[in-house]
Formats: C-alpha cells, structure tokens, sequence
C-alpha cells in the first residue's frame, strides 16, 4: 500500500482496527503509556454508527514518546511529519506503516493549555480498557472523551461529533465535561466547540478558536495563532515559522523528498500569497474608506 | 485430546464487527509484526469456530453448523486449514 492507496489487504476500517492493536503491543512491549483516541478507541453512544477513521490516534505520557518512537521505527513505521509541522499546535507527529497506514502520535490536544505530562496524567486517571481487535486497550473514560471529541470539533471547524458527545449528552454529563475542561485548562477551546467563544473575548486564545470555528485567511491564522502565543520567544519562533515551506507536507504532498529547487519555488509562492492577501485587504480597506467619503 | 485456539498474540476483526458486506471476512495478524492475513467465506467461518476455541470434532462441528454444511462434507478441508493456521502461529494448540 501506499501514502494514497487503499491497503492491499484490508480495507480501511480492518486496517485501522488492527493497527490499534499493533501500536497497544508495541506499548506494552515497552512500557509505554499511551491512550487510545478517535475511530474504533470512542465508546459506545459518542458517535454517529457507521463513521469511519482513516488512521489511528493515540495520545503519549509525553515522556514516554522516545519509548514509543523507537518501537513504532523498529517494526517498520516510518516517520512522516515531525512535531513542529504536524499541525499548529506541535502536538502530534504521523507515522506510516505499508500495512498498517497512518499512525498519528498526540503528546497533548488542542485547548488543552496545562503541561502536556500533567494533562496525560488528568486524562489517563480515569482510563477504561475497550476492546479493539479483539485486543484490551486504554481508552479515556466518557467524560474525557465528549471533551476530546467535542475540542477537536472545535478545532475542525465543527463536526457531527458535538451531537453526540455535548448536545446528546444529560447536563450532569455535560457538567462534568465542564470540570474536567477546568481541569485541564480548556475551557476557551471547549466554549469554541459548543458555541460559547463569545463569553471569551478577552482571552488570547480567543481569535485562533474564532479562526477555527469560522475560517479565514492565512493573514487571519497567522495573527490569530500570534495573539495567543504565550511569550515573546513563542511569538518569536511563529514568525520565523510563518516564512518557512513545511518540508514534510510538501514531501506529502509530492510524495518525496522535496528538492531544494521545489522548497524555494514552494516558498516564493508563499510570499506571492502573502502579498495577495495584504493587497487584498488594502484594496477592501480603500474601498469601505471610499464609500464612506 | 488436542484442544485448539487463537494465539495469545494476535489481533484480528471480522466483517460482522466492521458491519462490513455479506461474505464472511476476518483480517487478523500477529503482534506487532504482521503482515495481515485475510480469512473470507469459509476460512473465515472456520477462524469464528476457533474464536470458542475446542478440539477439532468441535471446530469441524461448529463450522459445519454455521455454514450449513454436514460434518463429513468439511472434515478434511477444517483439518487442513486448522492445521496451516498452528503452522503459521495465529492459532496454538494446547
């Protein structure tokens, strides 16, 4: 199989199905602590039957990742995107197995805002064991899991998921979705998931989640994500992130290791987007400015 | 008497629990290594039968139930397949 064919022997949902199971022996094998998340991992009533997961997700005892980073490598996963481009908030990092597809690794969630290893610790204290493949693995417990699933609702732009896992669920449940989202300092993000960013204006985090609830230009994503950077070293290093071609997704999306030339054509169409952008919102501006005179 | 099961390291999935289409259909593979191995019709009602584990009279009874089938008609091709499974370590005997 390949990064963009279906598995030679299975078809998606098996192969996902079995993959848990793989990542569940590679953790037990080497003392890793790691939950389940997403696709066959959610338990029964927090999703609509039927959906299906393309790859599988795990979330790592962030000091426990080099652990799982070796065992993934030493049955053939090959790693793909590390953690500072897999995504905006450099939690999670994907690997690739030729049977096994894509295996997503999760040091922490997006809107969880405490330390990564006392938030695994938080999410991992009421762990239950679902089977998946006929295999035992550690899932959260309901409660976490209407919180996973609603955060990354929130951080997609909004899914079904939220029916289920906030709107289906009693105000007790939701209560304490409400607590644990306190807990672990994820209330902005969980307010974004089930339509209360609003109480949240101040935050700094405020416009990242608007972003993502609502869309919005790169421009917007860039001084959404500035805003809610921490400190200035944090700031710093976005900027620099900004101006720089992912080099993972654009082998992705080649489906190689880019060369030197196609990283340089790829940042010059960058910038060229950029400038659109800002032009853009110039010639909108001058415009309103127009039509007021 | 022989008695025989799935090894305790393999992991597999059926259609029926994919909610997949109507041929009987298991994937399973042995942890953490693989590669997967793909069981359909009646290999597949043959790996169910061994899920309850028992010896081979019962494997060979259960699948003949199951698939609607006389003991006599599959005797030899359960035996033989039970067989290639101990062989390539998804099932064990005990």
């Amino acid at each position: 199989m390949d990064e963009h064919g279906e598995g030679r022997a299975a078809p998606i949902a098996a192969r996902v199905h079995l993959a848990h199971a793989v990542v569940q022996k590679l953790a037990d094998d080497h003392g890793v602590d790691l939950l389940h998340l997403k696709g066959p991992a959610v338990l029964p009533g927090l999703r609509a039957e039927g959906r299906q997961s393309s790859d599988v997700d795990v979330l790592v005892r962030p000091s426990h990742l080099s652990r799982l980073v070796d065992a993934l490598e030493s049955v053939g996963f090959e790693q793909r995107t590390d953690f500072s481009t897999g995504s905006v908030f450099a939690h999670a990092a994907n690997w690739w197995h030729d049977d096994w597809g894509w295996v997503d690794v999760h040091t922490s969630w997006p809107g969880v805002t405490i330390e990564a290893e006392a938030a695994y610790g938080v999410l991992a204290r009421t762990r239950v064991l679902r089977e998946i493949a006929h295999r035992a693995c550690p899932v959260p417990d309901h409660t976490s899991q209407r919180l996973v699933l609603v955060l990354h609702s929130a951080r997609s732009g909004g899914t079904s998921d939220v029916d289920h896992a906030w709107v289906g669920a009693t105000p007790d449940e939701q209560d304490a979705v409400r607590r644990l989202a306190a807990e672990l300092g994820a209330e902005v993000a969980l307010a974004a998931g089930i339509g209360e960013l609003e109480l949240h204006r101040r935050d700094p985090s405020y416009l990242l989640w608007r972003y993502f609830s609502e869309g919005g230009t790169r421009l917007d994503e860039w001084r959404a994500r500035l805003a809610a950077a921490p400190t200035i070293r944090a700031k710093a290093e976005l900027l620099r992130a900004a101006t720089r071609v992912n080099r993972d997704h654009l082998g992705m999306e080649l489906g190689r290791t880019p060369t030197q030339g196609e990283v340089r054509r790829r940042q010059r169409l960058r910038v060229r987007r950029a400038v659109a952008e800002v032009s853009g919102r110039a010639a909108r501006s001058a415009t309103r400015r127009w039509r007021r005179s | 008497m022989t008695r025989y099961r799935i090894a305790d390291d393999v992991a597999w999935v059926s259609e029926v629990e994919l909610d997949g289409g109507e041929t009987p259909t298991a994937y399973l593979t042995r942890l953490p290594k693989g590669p997967p191995i793909l069981l359909e019709g009646s290999g597949c009602v043959v790996w169910l039968a061994l899920a309850d584990g028992g010896t081979l009279d019962e494997l060979v009874g259960a699948t003949a139930a199951m698939s609607g089938t006389s003991v006599e008609e599959i005797r030899d091709d359960v035996e033989t397949l039970v067989d290639q499974l101990v062989i390539i370590g998804v099932a064990r005997e005990d």
